[in-house]
């Protein structure tokens, strides 16, 4: 008999589950990036001195983006807590696109079954459990919180109840302007109001 | 093949009986000798086997949840590349170019040129409607599961158009379906 082999222990991307190596093939990798200088700083020694780079850039970085958020507290959303204009990754880098607002998407699943995400409420200071709850409650369905693609929280309802759910929202939480909410449309990003 | 593939698509479930237990275990043990030693590990004659059966005529073969075999119609069972991965010389490799990985890892089928190029890489052993894993240049673990359409050596030899189906690769349906539940 042939001798045993022994499986082989395959490191996958905590990020976005393939094998780190074909991460820069990925749907976004630059969002693996500070996993991948964390776990296989190896394979990808480029990274770590764009890493080093981006450090500089940082400062001007954080300022531009306290500029926008306070830019867009002052039009729609004052009542609304500021605490989380700037947001780490865990690799050190900030995100820059943290705006306060409410994305929902439609996802079709399978022919004509879809569910519909709903990103962004825990901005407002909303419970998102909570807000899962009621959800599910007012359109009779199956509705949770569940770790989007980027690891931030969404809440998942089952169903098309895309255009429904903003009078829900706006009449629910009121500290969320119509304003604020956003649609996803054939990949665009369309206002609500 | 599994491009949009979720639990949704799995129509019925089943453990088989033993005898058909038998002739699965038995069929891949013959389309890959390499993985007769640690058969008893992956399919542990005691874990009931399950075969899932979905839509497009495809089978799934499962112990604990865990998809560890595919087969299309009647065609031989083909390991996901999990398993794969775990025992990456039970299959004949065939490799693609770098320019191919995108390509492939956006589910489009094998095309000659990327076979043959200076960055590919052919088993010339490999016959038609053979299983076989999908290499890359510069890569260590397999991107993609194929059936190839033609031999290796008309591959090599006509260097045009589809050399081998893509059946399953990183990041479709079925390597996000880690377990079916
Ligand atoms: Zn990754």
């Amino acid at each position: 008999m042939a001798e045993k082999p022994q499986p082989v222990r395959v490191l996958y991307c905590g990020v976005c589950s393939l094998p780190p190596e074909y991460c820069e093939f990925g749907s976004d990798f630059g969002k693996c990036k500070p996993w991948l200088i964390k776990n296989v700083p190896d394979l990808y020694p480029h990274l770590l001195q764009e890493a080093t780079e981006k450090e500089a850039d940082k400062v001007a970085d954080k300022l531009q983006s306290t500029g926008i958020s306070s830019g867009a507290g002052d039009g729609a959303a004052s009542s609304a807590p500021k605490q989380e204009e700037v947001k780490r990754l865990p690799g050190g880098k900030i995100k820059k696109k943290e705006k306060q607002e409410v994305v929902i998407e439609k996802v079709v699943r399978n022919k004509r079954k879809c569910i519909t995400t709903v990103k962004g409420l825990e901005l407002f200071g909303v419970k998102l459990s909570d807000a899962s709850k009621k959800l599910g409650k007012k359109f009779a369905t199956g509705a949770s919180v569940v770790k989007g693609p980027t690891e931030k929280e969404q809440i998942d309802v089952q169903g098309d109840i895309a255009y429904d759910i903003v009078e829900f929202i706006t009449e629910t939480w009121p500290d969320v302007p119509e304003t604020a909410i956003f649609f996803i449309e054939d990949g665009r990003k369309v206002p609500a109001a | 093949m599994f491009k949009k593939f979720s639990g949704e698509d799995v129509s019925a479930q089943n453990q088989v009986k033993a005898s058909v237990q038998r002739k699965i275990r038995q069929s891949i043990a013959e389309e890959y000798p390499g993985l007769e030693p640690v058969l008893d590990d992956i399919l542990p004659k005691k874990s009931p086997l399950i075969v899932a059966k979905c839509q497009n005529h495809l089978n799934l073969v499962l112990v604990n949840n865990v998809p560890l075999f595919f087969s299309v119609r009647d065609g031989p069972y083909m390991p996901t590349l999990r398993l794969l991965h775990q025992y990456p010389n039970i299959m004949k490799k065939l490799q693609v170019d770098r320019g191919a990985i995108r390509f492939v890892l956006a589910g489009a089928n094998i095309m000659c040129p990327g076979l043959t190029s200076p960055g590919g890489a052919l088993d010339e052993e490999v016959g038609a409607e053979c299983p076989v894993a999908i290499m890359a240049e510069g890569k260590q673990h397999a991107l993609a599961i194929g059936f190839t359409k033609m031999s290796a050596k008309d591959i090599k030899a006509i260097n045009k158009g589809i050399g081998v189906d893509n059946l399953h690769y990183l990041n479709d349906g079925l390597w996000k379906m880690e377990r079916l539940d």
